[in-house]
Parts: C-alpha cells; structure tokens; sequence
C-alpha cells in the first residue's frame, strides 16, 4: 500500500482509539490531506521524504524529529517565522510518539544504540514513556504555540535571543524525550544531565534574579547528579551491568541495609527535581523568573522529570511491597510511610507557603512543588486507585498549571506586573484570561468538575480505604490551603476594583489565547471524561506490575464508592441551569453600576483611591499560624544552606574529577550517534 | 465650579401622577393573583437600616426586642442599604450627614420606603432655627410615613410601621416612584444645600431610564447643571477586545485599505 | 449506568420506571430540600426568638422574604461574575442534595459518595465568593477570606470525621452507609458505634453553619455582613435560597453519617430538625469568636476528639 499522508493519519488515528463519534472529524481531515497530496510540490518532495519517515523505526522517528527541531531552532530561531516553525516541528513530534503506538502496544527499541567501552546505550519507549513523553511534548507543544506571537515579538524587543529561547525549549523537549526513553542506567544518567543543564539554560535566559535563581538550582541539581550517580555505581557494583534487566535482578538480590543505601541515594538525587521536601527551597524562584513561556514549561513538567525516575527505580524496580517491608530502626515505620509522609509535608509546606506569596509566578511556582506531593503519595499508597490518581495527576496537573501560568504570564504581559497587590479587577477587560485562570484555578484546587478533582479524588480513596488517617487529612488540609490560595490569585487579579491604570487594558493576544483555551477546554474534557486518561494510566500500572484501576468512561467502578463524573458533571449543569433559572428567570431586571457605586458606610468613593482589599489576604489565618512559619523556615533554609555549603563543597571537588569527562563523552557519543 | 447662587431655585413641589401606567395594566386575572401575592410579601418581608442619627434611635431596641418585637410583622434590621427595605431616619439630620442619608437611599433597591422618625425630620424640631441641619426631610427624598413625637414611643414605632405594611399591601406607598419621577425637583433641594457640585457616585437618571421610571420632572435646569460637572458613571462593561481580531475587523471596516 | 444499557438495548419499551424515577428524583430531590429548608430556616429564626423571648417570626417569613427579595424593582449587579456567582451557589447545592439519599430516593448517590459530596458543596462557596469579588468591596473580600479561613478551620475535623465513618464501614457509598446503620436498629447506628466521632462531627457541624460563635465572616456591625454586603434584592434572595439548602445539606449528612439516615420521612425529618437545632440552641448563648481562635479551637478539641475517635474506629 502506498504511504501517503491520508494513510497516516489513519493509522494514527487508528492509534488513539478513539470513540466512534470521531469519525466525521477524522473525514474532515482526510479531505484536506488529499487536497494537500494533489499539489505539486507534495508531489515532487513530499512523498519521498514521507516514505522515507515511515520505513524508519518509529521511537527513531521520534528522537530525529526532536533533534531536529533543536537543530532547526539553532540554525534558524532567529527568524521572525521560527516560533510558527517550532509549533509546527512540536505538533510533528507528537503525531510521531503516537504512531509509536508503545501505550497500548508492546515496547518499542529504538534502533539507535551507542556502545561505549563495552557498554551500550540504548533507549526503549514502553507506556510509562509514552505516557510522559505525551505530556512532555504537548507542554512543549503548547508552549511554543503561546510564545510564537506577540509574547515573542515582546521578547524580542526587550533585546532578548530568540534563538537561545527556542534553542533551551527545544533541548530541554529533546533531553526529556531521551530521559523518558532511557533503558539502561548509563543512558538514564545521559538524559538526566541534558535535562538537568538544559532546565538550567532556560531557567538562566533573562539573566538578573533568573540567573540567581538559575545557579541555586544548579547547585542542588549537581549534588542531585551525585547521589544519582553514587547509586548507579553502587547498583553496578552489584549487578556488574547497566542493563534494567540485571539490575532488576540485582535489587531483588540487595541486602535491605544496600537498599536502603539505594534509596537514599536515588529517592535523595531525584527528590531534588521533584522539589520534595526538604530540597525544594531552589525551585519556586527557579521557575517563577524564568521569561513567561519557558517557566510554563518548566512549572508544568520539568519537576515531574524527578517523579519519573522515582517512578522507574522506587515504584518499578524496588517496588512499594519491599518498601513496606524495609523498617526504619527504632520506630513503627516502613520506608514506605517515610516517603508517604515526605510527600505529605511536601503537599502542606509548599503550599502554605504560596499562601504567603504576593507574586502570582512565586504562587503558582509554589503550588507547582506542592501538587508534585500529591503524585508522589498516590504511587506510595500503591493500590490500584492511589497510584492511578498519583499517576493521572501528573498529567491533570501539568495541564492544569501550564493554563494557569500562561493566563498569568498573559496579564504580565498586559499589564507589566505579577504583583498581587497592584492588580485588580481586570475580569471586565481580560474576560476570556479570568476564564482561563478559573477553570486553572478550579482544577489546582481539586473541585469539581474539572480534571484536578478526578486524581486527587482518586488519592484520598485510596488513603481512605488503606487506612492512612493522618496522610488523608495532610492531603485534605493542603487541598484546602491551595483553595485559599488560589482564591486570592484570582481575586486580587480579576476581582475586586479596577485600577485608574488598567482601564485601557486590552485581553491578551490571540497567539497567547489560542493554546490557553485549548488548554482550559482539556482541563474541563479530562474532568469530564476521564475515561481517555484512566485508560492511559491503566496502561502505565500494567506495565509497571502494579493493580490496575477499574476504569470506565465515566471515572471508576466500585461498588464501594466509584466515581462518575459523567454524572457529576452533568448534574452539576443541570444545578446551575435551575439556579440561572431561579436567578434570571424568576428575579426583577438588574442593572450593572459602575464599581464606585458601592457601599462604604455612606462614604463617597472616588477613583484616586483604592477601595480593595489585597494585602496579607488571609490576616487572621496568619496571626495564628504565621509565627510557625517564620521560625521553622528561617531555620530550616539557614540549616539547609549550611548542608548546602558542606556538600557542595564536598560534592565540587568530586563533580570536577567525575563529571567533565562523563559529560564529554556523552556530547561524543551523541554526536556519533547521529553521523552513524 | 458653578457657584451656589446659579443653582435655580426649585418650584413648589408640583403633584405628579404616579400609578400603573396604561400599558402595563394587568388584565390577566393569573397576574393579579401573582401581583397581590408580590405585593403581601413586600408588605410582610421588611428589611430595615436604621440611619440612627437623633435620639429616636433609643426606642428601637425596645420596638426591636423582647417587648414589642417587630419580627412578628416580618420586621428585621438589615445592614447594608442594598439589602434594605425601609430607610429610618430617627431624628434630626445635619447637612453632612444628609449627604450620607441621600447616598444610602440612593443605594437602596426599589421598591424603598422612608420612614421618618420624630418631630426633627419632619420640620426640623427643636433644631429648627440651627444652621447646620435639614429642615423638612421630604424635600431631599420622598417620604412614607412619618412618625411625630419627640420622641416617639415604641407603641408609636410599630403603628407608624403597621401603617407602611398596609400602605404597602394596598399598593399606596409608591413614594419611591416619585424621586425618579421627580428627581429634577429633590436635586433642586440637595443642590441649594450642598453646593452646585453635589454629586453622588449613584446614577438616577440613568436608572430611572433603564426600569422606565422616567417622569416628566426627571429633567429639568437643576439635572442640565449636574451634567456640567458628572464624572462617568457607566458600569465597566466587560470587554472582549483581542488586538488582532479588532485590527481584521477594522481593517476590513475600511474595506481592504491597508492602515 | 445500567439503565442506560437497558435504554439503548430494548428500546423504548425499557424506558421503564428507573429512568422516570430517576428523572423524578433529580426533580424532587432540589425541591424537598428547598421546602424542607425553608422550615429549617424558619426554625433557627423561631429558636432565636424563643431564647430572646420574643414571640418570632410567622410560618411563612422565610418564604416571604425570597418572594420579596426577588420581586425587587430595581436590582444592583456589579457586573457578569456577581451573577454567575449567585447562579453557582444555587446551582452547586442543586445538584449536591441530589447526592444525599432520602427515603426512598436515592438519587445520584452511587455516583459520587461522600468526598465528591464534601467537594460539591464548596463550589457553591467558590461561586459565591467569585460573585462577591467582583462587587469590588473590600468588606465583602475580607468576609471571603474570613469565610474560607474557617472552612480551612471546620474542614479539618469534617473530613476527620468523614474518615472515620467510611473507614468503619468500609465505604465511601452514602446508600450503603445508611443501609449498614439500619441493618440492626440503634445499636449499629454511627453514634452509638463511634460516639467520639459524631461528637466532633457536631462540633464541625457547627464551623460548617456558620453560625454563633463562628460567625466572624459576617459581622454585621464590622464589615457590614461581610460577602452579603453589596447584595440586594434576587442576590440576598439566592443567597437566602442558598442558605435553605446549605442547611438541609449540613443536617442531613450529619443524620445519615451518624444517625442511621431515615427509614421513613417522619423519622428523618425529625432527627434533620433535631440536629439543626442544636447547633442554633447554642449559637444564641455565645459570643464570637475571633478568626484565629476560631481557627485554634477547631484544630484543637474537635480535631483532637475525632483523632481520638479514629484511634477507637480502626482497633
Ligand atoms: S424630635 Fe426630639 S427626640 Fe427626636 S430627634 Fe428631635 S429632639 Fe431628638
């Protein structure tokens, strides 16, 4: 059979499984393919190549799209096109993971493979990558989208590089996929690095407190590379090979003090991605200063990164039932709750600690290390609906944020400040942005009906039914502390009054619009839905050995309590249909007025001053728990500082025996890969 | 600034007809049954915001609590002029705070009714021959009833306030009408005591177009000279204004001509 | 999703009684709770009157004043969101009461159990502070921020409470709690079996009133009623409507968490009254309490006890 475009998208199509209601979309498609392949020019390149990427190993497919959008961006990002150029390059990568069709299928090895001193890199796509290379991509998708624009016209002229700007996003999309794919340690430690640098390249693109910002992380990302790399020496010194099967082999084999070691090891050098407590201090400035479209980026999966790998090594490999029997001297608690219990104060701390912010980027960016808690404690439940929710929530989340972030990366961009307290009123010019962050701020919170609702309900049944009260109410408690919160970001943004110096202010640009309502309607859809997602995850579990969640289109079956947000959802509209019923039809006319005409106890407002309510929002929560914070936080930053200190000072010395030879010989290999 | 002496003098209050305008009257006998069943509830559901600015205020509580216990009648104190019913002026009132009162029953939501409590609001009282209060309180906004005595007793309180129940379900006390009706008039009054650039954050013209409450006094020479000076009152309209769709409609507005 | 098999199978002839009854109940559900409501509200306001020696409002004041407030000539909005957020505070407990089995209706309570319920009755409070918000009054945002800092307060022994409870009976399920507690008359009932716990649970029930002594969000004579300050006319009016359900709400999952639920409608809405009325008895004979003691106290006692409570439910 002939391979034309038609024929690939169907197969693609064919790939996703989707519904049979689809069908007339897909006809369309198809139309517009066949008119494509008609024209001359198709004719003459287009097919050639075409045939030329079909017959190519698909997860291959997939790495060459991702370099060469990297390379594309370097030779080209400093064209005026070069943002239209990456979406496009971004939208082909992610047609090439689906063709790779590893979610549902068996895993896939790329052909690629790279053999060192005896040793071979190679990579390998199976669910759990598909899984994070989907969200991976779409970010990154996305996020080029919402920078093609006016946002990067903006950039431009504040005398910024484009190109660098393309060039981080594109690394930092390629180093993750590589990650992602890893399948062997050496391979696994390569795409660390890259992604580790690269994170840092785009961390550190604007320079001033970004840069900061910037090297703090890259301390704590050094020291993270360490102990990442002490564990694989440790696991090769067991297992005498970097290949996952051996070293599956070799943890089942590890006496429980060499696990524990392992543990420590690897929880403590991907802890630091993820922001788990207590290594979490480097990362809310690190994301928030990043310029506007690379910190959604970075705030919507770059920290996931970090879960990924705990996903592989302490889920997968050592797996939660040996982490319960690992006890922990003199006390009743298992490694298992330890974690359990890191990634509850990683929910609670962060997160009242965005309570404080009055910066919106330091708020999300906050919550952003927060939300990672949640992940982190639905896998360390283990059942098959814990570790689904903590697994959903990694997708739920990254959507979630990167809405939230653009729509306030849009009102920076309209009104040149994030700070909440000069801010206000502005849904009655950024109408369709207020919208966005709603839905953004609904999801981060866990209500219904949006997508944050279905995996964080899915986290507390599972705590629930195991019989984890404590961790339950540490996961509630942070829920309610991220309602709080993003209230106010969204009141001291939207609501309120309407300053004299944000009349004239326009809604954000359409290239800024465009993917951040996509977003918000993916938001809605996967809370509505959840059936798609679930079966992804399902997926996931299978493949990582664990129970696998009952799903349905709706949400999950139990006669125990499931959940159907289908029904939810609709009940939820159908009550907010008989409240505008209640409210438009059976009520007087109403007229709006303008906001100062508003009571003050008889007072006559006027428009030079402020009538709004911003500041140290949460006054009386904060009389009572703010003296905790300020101690335990003082303290706890001065005494990791020190450690900081210590081992960095340690870990210098190390890094510059062990690392520029690694690193140079992984830029060798890469290299040689491609010219092979 | 127009100074105070260019404020024209208002005329005698001329008596407007207020009622059911022609068009509206109901015929439907449904609607009857629904406009009396409106108008019990209005009657038997009073929130009321005590301006307590003279001594009077002293005898609500008693009227209030225990003793005589207005919630029998539907009666219960509110707080906000928004959510209000009945504005009680239980005293005498000062010029600077019948700005305030001016402004809270502006902020009011129709149908409103005021109660003036003690002899000081309906002619000044002992206070009569003071410079610095408001004489007869119907000449800055239309009054239901007054309540006389100086001070009135409770007893008194609640006959004056069974008098606006019933006034109120026979569909009389309509006295909110008139200010929209007549608002040329009671601005007229307002101007001569605070000045040609009174203007309250409240837009009354404005409302009384949207609820077609216009009367044939609304405007006059004493509205001509709120203008002069108005700040903008519109509501702030939320706005959908995407740059570049507006530039496409624009552009094509001018028919394909580049900008 | 049974029904619906069976809709799309056999056609119109299986478009059965479960379909109507269902269409039924989603119907009869709101309003049940609405009348019942009114009769909640009109007791609160009849208990505050009787404890202050008055003689009260008369049988019909709640529903007098909804008419009233709705029947409102002119009406202030402050723009699109004031609206959509008084439409979403009704709108939310429409649909959350048809998460709360009755007798002989059981409604959409399979569907979502007790945390989507504790999650849907905080977007009625998510829509009306959005609503509040955009009325650009600061009495109204700091009402809100009060207002949501003692749900962070009263949430925490709630959902301690609600732990306990599915921990007990090993579900999530709402019918099959209130089957469980039926299944051997008072004995099995959750009071009895878990005493610490339905003390807290009132203690919760009462942050969750909102009512005296944690009533600092509103605070008439401070912020001017707080959130209710620029509502008038239909906005108190769905407020008010609101505050009908949210009662309802609040009593009868406290009765069908802790009290066997109803066997019959005469039982149930005794004990609904009955446990409404507690927490009013005690309101009218307390002082308020500031935020943060507010906030102190509910993670102290009622937290302590429910901690305490759970100890005894899962040995
Ligand atoms: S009428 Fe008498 S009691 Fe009333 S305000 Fe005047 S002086 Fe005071």
């Amino acid at each position: 059979m002939a391979t034309s475009p038609t024929t690939v998208v169907d197969q693609l199509l064919a790939g996703l499984h989707l519904p049979d209601g689809f069908d007339a979309v897909a006809g369309v498609i198809r139309e517009f393919l066949d008119q494509v392949t008609n024209s001359a020019i198709w004719t003459r390149y287009g097919q050639q190549s075409l045939e030329w990427l079909i017959g190519m190993n698909p997860v291959d497919r997939l790495f060459m799209l991702s370099a060469l959008t990297l390379l594309l961006m370097l030779l080209l990002g400093r064209l005026r096109s070069a943002g239209v150029l990456a979406v496009l390059l971004y939208g082909a990568q992610f047609a090439a993971l689906l063709s790779t069709d590893t979610l549902f299928g068996a895993p896939l090895a790329a052909a690629v493979r790279i053999t060192v001193a005896d040793q071979s890199l190679h990579w390998s796509y199976d669910a759990l990558s598909w899984f994070f290379a989907m969200i991976t991509i779409g970010t990154g998708f996305v996020t080029a989208w919402y920078a093609a624009g006016s946002w990067m016209r903006r950039y431009r002229e504040a005398g910024r590089s484009a190109r660098a700007f393309h060039v981080a996003l594109a690394l930092n999309c390629f180093g993750m996929l590589l990650l992602v794919g890893s399948a062997d340690l050496l391979s696994l430690f390569l795409g660390w690095e890259l992604v580790s640098w690269a994170s840092f390249l785009l961390m550190a693109l604007v320079g001033g407190p970004a840069a900061q910002a910037a090297l703090k992380y890259l301390a704590y990302a050094i020291s993270g590379a360490m102990l990442i790399l002490g564990a694989i020496a440790l696991i090769y010194g067991i297992s005498g090979s970097f290949e996952y099967d051996a070293v599956v082999a070799a943890i089942r084999s590890m006496t429980d003090a060499q696990v524990w070691t392992l543990l420590l090891l690897l929880g403590g050098g991907f802890a630091v991605k993820l922001g788990l407590l207590p290594f979490h201090l480097w990362q809310a400035a690190a994301y928030a200063e990043a310029p506007g479209a690379g910190s959604v980026f970075l705030g919507a999966i770059s920290a996931r990164m970090g879960l990924f790998g705990i996903i592989v090594f302490i889920v997968g490999m050592i797996g939660v039932s040996r982490l319960m029997t690992l006890e922990i001297p003199y006390t009743f608690m298992s490694s298992r709750e330890l974690i359990a219990w890191i990634a509850a104060l990683t929910i609670i701390v962060p997160t009242y600690t965005a309570l404080q912010q009055h910066d919106a980027r330091y708020l999300l960016a906050w919550h952003g290390i927060g939300q990672g808690g949640y992940m982190l404690l639905g896998l360390m439940v283990g059942d098959a609906v814990g570790s689904a929710g903590g697994l959903l929530h990694c997708f739920n989340y990254a959507i979630t944020q990167a809405a939230l972030l653009m729509a306030v990366f849009a009102v920076v961009h309209r009104t040149g400040t994030a700070d909440l307290n000069q801010l206000g009123g502005l849904v009655t010019r950024m109408p369709l942005t207020f919208l966005v962050l709603l839905f953004g701020i609904i999801s981060l919170a866990g209500l219904p009906p949006m997508a944050g609702f279905v995996s964080k309900w899915m986290v507390y049944r599972s705590l629930i039914t195991e019989g984890m009260p404590l961790l339950f109410v540490a996961a509630v408690v942070g829920t309610l502390g991220t309602i709080l919160s993003v209230y106010k970001l969204i009141h001291n943004i939207f609501l309120g009054q309407l300053r004299v110096e944000h009349q004239e202010v326009a809604e954000a640009p359409l290239s800024m619009l465009i993917p951040m309502l996509g977003l918000s309607a993916l938001i809605f859809l996967a809370g509505f839905i959840p059936g798609p997602a679930l079966s992804w995850v399902a997926q996931v579990q299978g493949q990582l050995g664990l129970p696998v969640v009952p799903w349905v289109l709706g949400g999950i079956v139990d006669p125990r309590g499931g959940l159907d947000m289908i029904w939810l959802v609709g009940i939820l509209m159908a009550g907010f249909g008989v409240g505008a019923l209640v409210f438009y039809g059976f009520g007087g006319r109403s007229r709006r007025v303008h906001q100062l005409d508003n009571y003050a106890g008889g007072h006559f407002l006027t428009a030079d001053v402020h009538y709004q309510y911003s500041d140290n929002f949460y006054a009386g929560l904060m009389h009572l728990i703010g003296p905790w914070y300020r101690g335990s936080f003082r303290w706890l930053e001065r005494s990791l500082a020190a450690t900081l200190d210590l081992v960095s000072f340690g870990a210098e010395g190390l890094y510059r025996l062990a690392q520029p030879t690694l690193l140079m010989l992984a830029a060798a290999v890469a290299m040689l890969a491609w010219v092979l | 600034m127009t100074h105070i002496d260019q404020v024209p003098t208002p005329g005698a209050p001329r008596p407007v007809e207020i009622g059911v305008k022609p068009g509206t009257k109901r015929t439907n006998p449904f609607a009857r049954v629904f406009d009396e069943l409106v108008r019990f509830a209005q009657s038997r559901s009073l929130f009321m915001l005590h301006y307590c600015t003279g001594c009077g205020a002293v005898e609500l509580p008693p009227a209030m609590t225990s003793r005589f216990d207005m919630e029998r009648l539907g009666i219960q104190p509110m707080v906000s002029p928004r959510q209000a019913d009945i504005l009680l002026i239980t005293g005498y009132v000062s010029v600077k705070t019948l700005k305030r009162v001016i402004l809270t029953y502006e902020q009011m939501n129709s149908p409103k009714y005021v109660i003036g409590i003690c002899s000081c609001t309906v002619n000044g009282g002992m206070y009569w021959q003071s410079y610095a209060t408001a004489k007869k309180l119907n000449d800055y906004m239309p009054v239901d009833i007054y309540i006389a005595g100086c001070m009135p007793r409770p007893e008194a309180v609640i006959e004056g306030l069974r008098g606006l129940i019933e006034n109120i379900r026979t569909g009389r006390a309509d006295a909110w009408k008139d200010y929209y009706r007549r608002y040329d008039h009671y601005l007229g009054n307002q101007q001569r005591l605070f000045g040609a650039d009174w203007q309250t954050p409240t837009d009354v013209i404005a409302e009384a177009r949207h609820y077609d409450l216009f009367g044939p006094a609304t405007l006059g020479a004493h509205t001509a000279l709120l203008e002069q000076h108005q700040r903008p009152l519109e509501a702030l309209e939320m706005r959908i204004e995407i740059p570049e769709l507006m530039r496409r409609r624009s552009r094509s507005d001018q028919g394909g001509t580049a900008q | 999703m049974d029904w619906l098999s069976a809709v799309s199978l056999d056609g119109l002839a299986a478009v059965d009684f479960r379909w109507l009854g269902l269409v039924l109940e989603l119907i009869l559900m709101p309003l049940i709770a609405f009348v019942v409501g009114l009769g909640l509200v009109l007791m609160l306001r009849k208990i505050a009157a009787r404890l202050q020696r008055r003689v009260g409002p008369p049988l019909l004041q709640p529903l007098w004043d909804i008419i009233k407030l709705h029947a409102k000539e002119t009406q202030t909005s402050h723009g699109l969101i004031h609206e959509i957020g008084i439409v979403m505070a009704i709108g939310g407990y429409v649909a959350a009461v048809t998460l709360l089995p009755v007798p002989g209706m059981n409604g959409l309570a399979a569907q979502g159990g007790l945390i989507a319920l504790l999650y849907m009755t905080m977007i009625p409070s998510l829509g009306l502070a959005l609503g509040v918000g955009q009325c650009a009054n600061p009495n109204g945002s700091i009402g809100i921020s009060r207002a949501l800092t003692a749900m962070l307060a009263y949430d925490v022994p709630m959902v301690i409470v609600i732990f306990g409870v599915a921990f007990h009976f090993g579900s999530l399920n709402l019918v099959y709690l209130i089957a469980a507690q039926q299944a051997g008359g008072i004995a099995t009932w959750g009071i009895v079996q878990m005493p610490l716990l339905a003390l807290a649970g009132l203690f919760a029930l009462q942050g969750m009133l909102g009512k005296q002594p944690f009533e600092i969000y509103v605070a008439p004579a401070e912020i001017a009623t707080g959130p209710m300050v620029e509502m008038g006319g239909k906005f108190l009016g769905g407020l008010f409507v609101m505050q009908c359900f949210q009662l309802y709400t609040a009593g009868v999952l406290y009765v069908a968490l802790f009290l066997g639920g109803g066997e019959n409608w005469l039982t149930f809405l005794f004990k609904v009254f009955v446990v409404t009325a507690i927490p009013m008895t005690i309101a009218m004979v307390f002082p308020r309490y500031r935020t943060e003691d507010m906030v102190r106290l509910f993670w102290k006692w009622p937290t302590m006890i429910g901690l305490l409570g759970i100890a005894f439910v899962m040995n």
